[in-house]
């Protein structure tokens, strides 16, 4: 398994594993409503405020700013889905990351991971 | 003044007002400081919508529901119907009365925050946190009147139609945005040099013995909207003392920008993005205040603040969801 991405997890500690899809619009995270189990989505800092109710069975947000104290966070929260702001990418190619399979774990306090699987 | 009520001068009242606005009130009340200003009341968003025709129309459009793919255009429809109605006079000439009566009691000219509030905001299991919009900078009455039916037609933005669809495919709630209300806070813009948002419980770890504090440069919609990494620290709850402090990158600072009545995003000089965006004392003000904010509603809360020359203010705070 290779980390990708490493931050604060700020919502549910349960580990998932899932799709990538990067989100950048709303159109986007429409796009995704009733599409959205098993994906875990990632997001950097463009048009995320359109992002709060990202939420789908099975959704885990990587937010690539962010913190505690974000709308994302708060609303992932509400819906127990692991949430992982401030992450810091190993790459920059985010959009290369599409539809690769991963997986979310935590260190049990306030860390959360990125994984790569086969 | 019908429609219109002073923080300084009503009681608070979620039903009439949302409860953002009565929050606000309670702390006034108690004699914490927020932001001067008035509020409209919800009233006057339902006498909008039937003096306009506006509440048949929209009855039309959500007779059927919705369906995810039909947000972006639905949304799009009602923000055109609600900006191109005119304001009924009753509502505007209050509205004027009250901005320059404000003004008045200011004795300067701020501008103005436009906020939405309403009646289901802020519940105790819902925050429909980032759902409904705030106008920020505002510098004319007109810019203002605009503002006030921008923030009623946030009830319908993309944004909260995709939240209520979640709600009851989540959680089983069903709720139309017909039935959503809100008021709208007018209050002095802060000029904040550090703005953040502060947990009296962490909540990422849902440790009730301590509280979680999130900072940054300027105005403070940049941590609620995720564009920046913020400051993060945590602080001890029983006594005061400083856990834990995690410098973020704060890479952007929202400011106010006079000239176009609005904010602008720009990058922070290097200097500020290594340095910690809240002094010793100012960490120690904030405990002050949460812990009193918390004794007064009884309940954890998540409390957004901005420091503008040593002075903190509150600009709001509503119960964490989310503490077990």
């Amino acid at each position: 398994m290779e980390k990708i991405a490493e931050g604060l997890s700020c919502s549910s500690k349960v580990e998932i594993a899932g799709e990538i899809v990067y989100v950048k619009t709303i159109e986007d995270v429409i796009e995704l409503f009733d599409k959205a189990d098993g994906k875990i989505c990632i997001v950097d800092d463009a048009g995320i405020t359109t992002l709060g109710p990202i939420l789908s069975e099975l959704c885990a947000t990587v937010c690539t700013t962010g913190g505690a104290g974000s709308h994302l966070a708060i609303v992932s929260r509400e819906f127990g889905l692991p949430c992982i702001m401030s992450a810091r990418f190993s790459t920059s190619n985010l959009s290369a990351l599409q539809g690769k399979k991963a997986k979310i774990a935590h260190n049990g306090q306030d860390r959360g991971f990125l994984y790569l699987i086969d | 003044m019908k429609f219109i009520k002073f923080i300084t001068d009503t009681k608070p009242n979620p039903n009439k007002l949302g409860s953002k606005a009565s929050n606000l009130i309670k702390l006034f009340q108690a004699g914490i400081r927020v932001p001067s200003g008035f509020i409209i009341d919800i009233k006057s968003y339902k006498y909008f919508l039937s003096k306009t025709k506006l509440k048949r129309k929209l009855k039309e459009l959500f007779s059927k529901g919705y369906l995810a793919q039909d947000i972006i255009d639905l949304s799009k429809k009602v923000k055109s119907l609600i900006l191109a109605s005119e304001l009924p006079k009753r509502i505007s000439a209050n509205i004027k009365r009250a901005y320059i009566k404000g003004l008045t009691e200011f004795g300067k000219k701020p501008n103005f925050a436009v906020r939405s509030s309403s009646n289901f905001e802020d519940l105790k299991d819902f925050s429909f946190a980032g759902q409904a919009e705030s106008f920020l900078n505002n510098k004319e009455i007109d810019n203002i009147l605009n503002s006030v039916k921008k923030c009623w037609a946030s009830i319908f933005s993309p944004q909260s139609l995709l939240y209520l669809l979640q709600l009851k495919k989540k959680k089983n709630f069903e709720i139309s945005p017909l039935k959503l209300e809100t008021g709208v806070i007018i209050q002095e813009m802060i000029n904040a040099q550090v703005s953040g948002v502060l947990f009296t419980a962490n909540v990422t770890n849902n440790n009730l013995e301590q509280i979680l504090i999130n900072s940054t440069w300027g105005l403070g919609e940049t941590i609620t909207n995720s564009s920046i990494i913020p400051d993060s620290i945590i602080l001890n709850k029983s006594e005061f003392e400083v856990l834990k402090i995690d410098i973020g990158e704060k890479a952007k600072m929202s400011i106010p920008d006079n000239d176009t009545s609005s904010v602008i995003l720009i990058n922070t000089n290097e200097q500020l993005r290594e340095k910690c965006s809240l002094t010793n004392l100012q960490l120690k003000q904030l405990y002050e205040l949460a812990i009193r904010i918390e004794k007064l509603f009884n309940y954890p809360q998540d409390i957004e603040w901005a420091i503008e020359e040593e002075r903190v203010y509150i600009l709001q705070s509503r119960p964490i969801t989310t503490i077990k």
